[in-house]
C-alpha cells in the first residue's frame, strides 16, 4: 500500500516541482522571523528542509529548481537586497550545497528512517557541516555584493546556520517517516493517554518558560529536557522529532508574541542541543528495540528449535550441573522439569567427560529410574555461556541398534541359506556326474570277475580282488547318494509369505548398488498380491539372484540403457514374477544350457546361481524360465508359483522327476 | 533280433559298453541306444525282450520314453536304471508301467535276475497274445450260426432261449453246439465259456 504522503518515489518528481516552488516561497514568508537587514537570514528555515526534501525526492535535476525558488523567494518576500547577479549566485551556491548534501545523504543511505546511533551521528555531523559550508557561502557574497556590512556578518552566519541545522533536522526525519504515518498512528492510538499527558506537559513547560513574564527565559530552557527525554523513551525517533517540532513551534510563536522574548537566535541554539540530544537518545531507544526484538525472535527460534528436534539436548555447567532440558531429554532419561538443576550429568551419562570443547562418542546413557540404553552424543563448548557452559546432545540408538542387529542376522540367514544351496547344487551336480562312471566301472569289474572265472583255479586270488575293487566302488557311489540326500532332504518350511513385503525388502536391499550403478528399478507389483505359502529364505534366495544378474547384465550399459523391471502378477492359482533387463541378453546357445550348473557367462561367476533358483522353485512346486527380450533386446526371467500348497505338493513331485534332466 | 534282446538306452558311452558287455557275459543278447529318440526311430514289432532305460537323458528322458511307447502301444517291458532314486520319480516311474527300477550302480545279479525276469514277462505276454490269435482264428473257422451259438451260450443263455432267439428248434441248437465243440475240440460248458470269453463282441 503506497500512501499519497510516499513523495520519496521518484515518479512523483515532475508532479511535486509545481508544488514545491509555491509552498518554499509560502513557507519563507511564513516564517520570516527576526531577519538580518532584510536578508533571507533568519533562524528558523523550514523552507531549507524543504528544499533537501525536494532534492532527496527528485535527485540532482531538481537543482535548477531550487536555486529558481531561493530566487523567487528573494525577490518575493525579502524584495531584492543586493544586486540581482549576486543573489542568483548566491541562490545557485545554496540549491549546488544543498544537491551535494543530498547526494552524500543518498550515497551514506541516511535518507532512510533513522534505526541506529551511528546513522543519527552521521546524519547531523553532515547536515552541519554542509550547512556551514552552505551559509559561509551565502553570506560571503552577499557581503561581496554590499548588502551586508562587515560587522554584522558573524551574527548573520550564526543566525543562517542555527536555523538551517535545526529545520534540516526536525523536517527532514519528519519527511523520513511519512512512509510510516499508519503504523505510528496505529500505536499512536494505543499509547493516546501517555501522548496527551506528555503534550501536556510540554506545553506546560513552554508556558512556565514564557508564559510567566519572566526576564530570563532562556536560564529556565533546560526544563523542556524532561519532557522531551520523556517522550524520546517512550516513542523512538519519530517521538523526539515530534517534540522538537513542537516546541519549535510553541517558541516561534512566543518569541511572535512576547515582547520580553530573548533573541530567537539564543533560543534556537538551546533547541539545536535539545533537539541532537533527542535524536540521539531516538536512536539508542530504537537500535536498542531492535535488538531486543532479534533477541526475543532468536530465543523463540531457539526454544522452537529445542522443543521440535528429535534428539535431546541438555545444557550443562562447566561442573556438570545440568541447566535445561529440552522435552525430549525430559522424556528420553525420565527426568522432572522442576528438579533437572538438581541432576548432574554424570547421572545420566555416566563416564562423559566434556574435556574437550566439542567431541562425539557412544556410551550407555542411564534413566532416572535406572533403565540404561545405548546412546550417541555429541557436545560443545558454548561460545558466550550465560549460565550454561555446554551443549549436549543425545540420541537414543535403541531402535537403530536393534534394527541393524535384524538386518545383519537375516543377511547371514540368507548367506547360510545360499551357502546351502550351493553345497546341495554341488552335490546334486557331482553326484550325478561322478556316477555315471562309477556304474560303468561297477559292470566292467563284475563283467571282470565273469571273464576271469575260468582263471579262479589258477589264482583265487584273482576273483576276490575284482569282488573288493567292486565293493570299493560301490562304497563311493554310496557316499555320493548319502552326501546328496543329505541336502535334498532339507525340509522345505512352510510358512505364510506376504509377496508384497518380500519384494519391498529385496528391492531395498539393492538400494545402494542400483544408486551407484545409476540404474533405474521399475517395481510393479499388482495392488493387492496374495499371500503364498512357502519358504521366504527360499524365494528370497531366487528374486536377490535374478535382480542381482539383472544389475551385472546392464551394468556395463550406456546409462539410458540401465533399466530394469520387476514386476509381479497373480491369478487364482499362482503368483508370476518377471524380472525383465535392458542388458544384451544371453546368446541363444548359453540360453539352452542356462540353468544347467557351472554355465556363467560372468567372469567371476560359478553358473550355479540359477541351477539353484530353478531347483529352490520346482521343490516348491514353481518354476524358473527364461524369455529373450526379442527386437528391443534385453531378457526376462519368469518366476512361476502356485498358490495353493496341495497342487504344489503334486507339482513338485512331477517336476522333481523330470528334474535336473540337462 | 527275434530271440529275447536287452534294448540299453543310455547317453553315457562307458555305461552303455560295460552293460552290454556284462548282459552279454550273463547269456543274454544285447543292442544299445544313445538316445530314446534313436531307440524308437529303429523299433520293429517283431522285437522280443525287454528296455533298460536311463531316467536322465538329453533330449527326451526315460519317463518322456515311457509314455512314448505306451502311445505308441509298444509293449516291451521296461526297466528303469537311474543315478537319482529318489521316492517321486520311482513313483511316477512305476505308475508309467515300468517292471522294475533300478539304482546305479547296480550289481550284476540283480540286474540280471530283473532282466530275465522282465525276458520272461515278454515271451508269455507274447505267448497270451499268440494264443489269442489262434482262438480268433479257430473262430472265425466256424461256420455263423456255430458262433452265434458259441457267443449266446457263453453269455449264459439256455438251449431254449437260444433256439427262440435264433428262430430255430432246441434240437438244433444242440446239433450246432456239438459240431462247435468238435471244431474247437472243447470238451465241456466251462471250456465253451472261457473260449467265448476271449472273443470280443460282434466278431462274426
Amino acid at each position: 500500500m503506497r500512501s499519497w504522503l510516499s513523495l520519496r518515489d521518484p515518479r512523483f518528481g515532475l508532479p511535486i516541482v509545481f508544488v514545491y516552488l509555491p509552498v518554499y516561497v509560502l513557507i519563507d514568508k511564513l516564517t520570516y522571523v527576526q531577519p538580518v537587514l532584510k536578508l533571507d537570514i533568519d533562524p528558523w528555515n523550514p523552507q531549507t528542509a524543504l528544499t533537501l526534501a525536494f532534492l532527496l525526492a527528485v535527485g540532482p535535476r531538481g537543482l535548477p529548481v531550487t536555486a529558481l525558488a531561493a530566487f523567487t523567494a528573494e525577490g518575493l518576500v525579502h524584495g531584492m537586497q543586493a544586486p540581482w547577479w549576486v543573489l542568483l549566485m548566491a541562490c545557485l551556491w545554496i540549491a549546488c550545497g544543498y544537491t551535494a548534501l543530498a547526494l552524500l545523504m543518498r550515497r551514506w543511505g541516511l535518507h532512510h528512517p533513522i534505526e541506529s546511533c551511528a546513522q543519527a551521528m552521521r546524519l547531523t555531523g553532515a547536515v552541519m557541516v554542509a550547512s556551514f559550508i552552505v551559509v559561509v557561502g551565502y553570506v560571503s557574497l552577499v557581503t561581496f555584493g554590499g548588502a551586508l556590512p562587515r560587522p554584522l556578518v558573524s551574527g548573520a552566519l550564526a543566525r543562517y546556520w542555527v536555523g538551517d541545522v535545526i529545520a534540516i533536522l526536525t523536517l527532514v526525519p519528519l519527511w523520513m517517516y511519512a512512509d510510516r504515518w499508519r503504523s505510528g498512528l496505529r500505536e499512536l492510538r494505543r499509547g493516546l493517554p501517555v501522548a496527551a499527558v506528555q503534550l501536556g506537559v510540554v506545553a506546560l513547560t513552554l508556558w512556565l518558560i514564557f508564559g510567566l513574564n519572566q526576564t530570563d527565559q532562556v536560564r529556565f530552557f533546560y526544563l523542556l529536557f524532561v519532557p522531551v527525554i520523556w517522550i524520546t523513551l517512550r516513542w523512538g525517533v519519530p517521538g523526539a522529532i515530534l517534540s522538537a517540532l513542537a516546541i519549535q513551534i510553541g517558541v516561534i510563536v512566543a518569541v511572535q508574541y512576547d515582547v520580553h522574548a530573548p533573541l530567537l537566535v539564543d533560543l534556537q541554539f538551546l533547541l539545536l542541543t535539545l533537539t541532537l540530544t533527542a535524536l540521539l537518545l531516538g536512536a539508542v531507544v530504537t537500535e536498542r528495540a531492535a535488538a531486543l526484538q532479534r533477541v526475543a525472535t532468536s530465543e523463540a527460534e531457539q526454544r522452537a528449535l529445542l522443543a521440535t528436534a528429535p534428539d535431546a539436548v541438555l545444557t550443562v555447567s562447566a561442573r556438570g550441573w545440568i541447566c535445561s532440558a529440552n522435552p525430549q531429554a525430559q522424556r528420553l532419561f525420565g527426568l522432572d522439569p522442576r528438579l533437572e538443576h538438581e541432576r548432574s550429568l554424570h547421572e545420566l551419562l555416566p563416564g562423559l567427560d566434556l574435556l574437550c570443547a566439542y567431541g562425539r562418542t557412544t556410551l550407555e546413557g542411564r534413566r532416572i529410574e535406572g533403565s540404561s540404553f545405548p546412546a550417541e552424543i555429541a557436545w560443545a563448548r558454548l561460545e558466550a555461556p550465560a549460565t550454561a557452559d555446554f551443549l549436549v546432545i543425545v540420541r537414543d540408538v535403541t531402535e537403530r541398534r536393534r534394527a541393524e542387529i535384524q538386518l545383519r542376522e537375516r543377511e547371514r540367514a540368507l548367506s547360510d541359506a545360499m551357502r546351502f544351496a550351493v553345497a546341495g547344487e554341488l552335490a546334486s551336480a557331482l553326484a550325478h556326474e561322478l556316477k555315471q562312471p562309477i556304474t560303468a566301472l561297477v559292470s566292467y569289474l563284475q563283467a571282470a570277475g565273469i571273464l576271469a572265472a575260468p582263471l579262479a583255479a589258477q589264482d583265487a586270488r584273482l576273483a576276490l580282488t575284482l569282488g573288493k575293487a567292486t565293493h570299493e566302488a560301490h562304497r563311493a557311489a554310496e557316499v555320493l547318494r548319502r552326501l546328496r540326500d543329505f541336502y535334498r532332504n532339507g525340509a522345505i518350511k512352510r510358512e505364510a509369505v506376504q509377496l508384497a513385503a518380500l519384494c519391498r525388502s529385496i528391492v531395498s536391499a539393492f538400494h545402494e548398488r542400483l544408486h551407484s550403478n545409476a540404474i533405474t528399478l521399475a517395481v510393479n507389483l499388482p495392488p493387492a498380491l496374495p499371500t503364498l505359502q512357502g519358504d521366504v529364505t527360499q524365494l528370497e534366495i531366487v528374486l536377490h539372484n535374478l535382480l542381482s544378474n539383472a544389475i551385472d547384465a546392464v551394468s556395463q550399459q550406456p546409462v539410458d540403457c540401465r533399466r530394469i523391471q520387476l514386476s509381479a502378477d497373480s491369478s487364482a492359482t499362482a503368483v508370476t514374477f518377471q524380472v525383465r533387463d535392458a542388458g544384451p541378453g544371453i546368446a541363444p546357445d548359453v540360453a539352452e544350457k542356462l540353468f544347467e550348473p557351472f554355465v556363467t557367462t560372468k567372469p567371476d561367476g560359478m553358473g550355479l546361481g540359477l541351477a539353484i533358483s530353478r531347483s529352490l522353485l520346482r521343490a516348491q512346486g514353481g518354476d524358473l524360465v527364461y524369455e529373450p527380450g526379442g527386437a528391443q533386446g534385453g531378457g526376462c526371467f519368469i518366476v512361476h508359483l502356485p498358490l495353493n500348497p496341495e497342487a504344489q505338493q503334486r507339482q513338485a513331485t512331477r517336476i522333481m522327476s523330470f528334474g535336473a534332466v540337462t | 533280433m527275434n530271440d529275447p534282446t536287452v534294448f540299453v538306452v543310455d547317453d553315457d558311452a562307458g555305461i552303455r559298453d560295460a552293460l552290454s558287455l556284462l548282459i552279454s557275459l550273463k547269456g543274454l543278447r544285447s543292442a544299445v541306444f544313445a538316445t530314446a529318440e534313436d531307440f524308437l526311430n529303429t523299433y520293429c514289432a517283431e522285437w522280443r525282450g525287454c528296455l533298460l532305460t536311463d531316467l536322465q537323458m538329453p533330449g527326451m528322458h526315460g519317463l518322456q520314453l515311457q509314455r512314448a511307447l505306451a502311445e505308441r502301444d509298444i509293449r516291451l517291458p521296461v526297466v528303469v536304471l537311474t543315478a537319482h532314486g529318489d521316492v517321486a520319480t520311482t513313483r511316477e516311474a512305476l505308475k508309467n508301467g515300468a517292471l522294475d527300477f533300478l539304482e546305479k550302480p547296480v550289481d550284476d545279479e540283480i540286474l540280471v535276475d530283473v532282466l530275465r525276469n522282465a525276458i520272461h514277462i515278454d515271451e508269455q505276454r507274447h505267448q497270451a497274445a499268440s494264443a489269442h490269435v489262434q482262438a480268433l482264428e479257430r473262430f472265425a473257422r466256424l461256420t455263423p450260426r456255430e458262433q452265434a451259438v458259441l457267443q449266446l451260450l457263453a453269455d449264459g443263455l439256455q438251449h431254449r432261449d437260444i433256439a427262440e432267439r435264433l428262430n430255430i428248434s432246441p434240437r438244433t441248437v444242440e446239433v450246432y453246439k456239438s459240431r462247435m465243440m468238435e471244431k474247437l475240440q472243447l470238451r465241456t460248458l466251462a471250456d465253451v465259456v472261457r473260449f467265448g470269453a476271449g472273443i470280443p463282441h460282434g466278431t462274426n
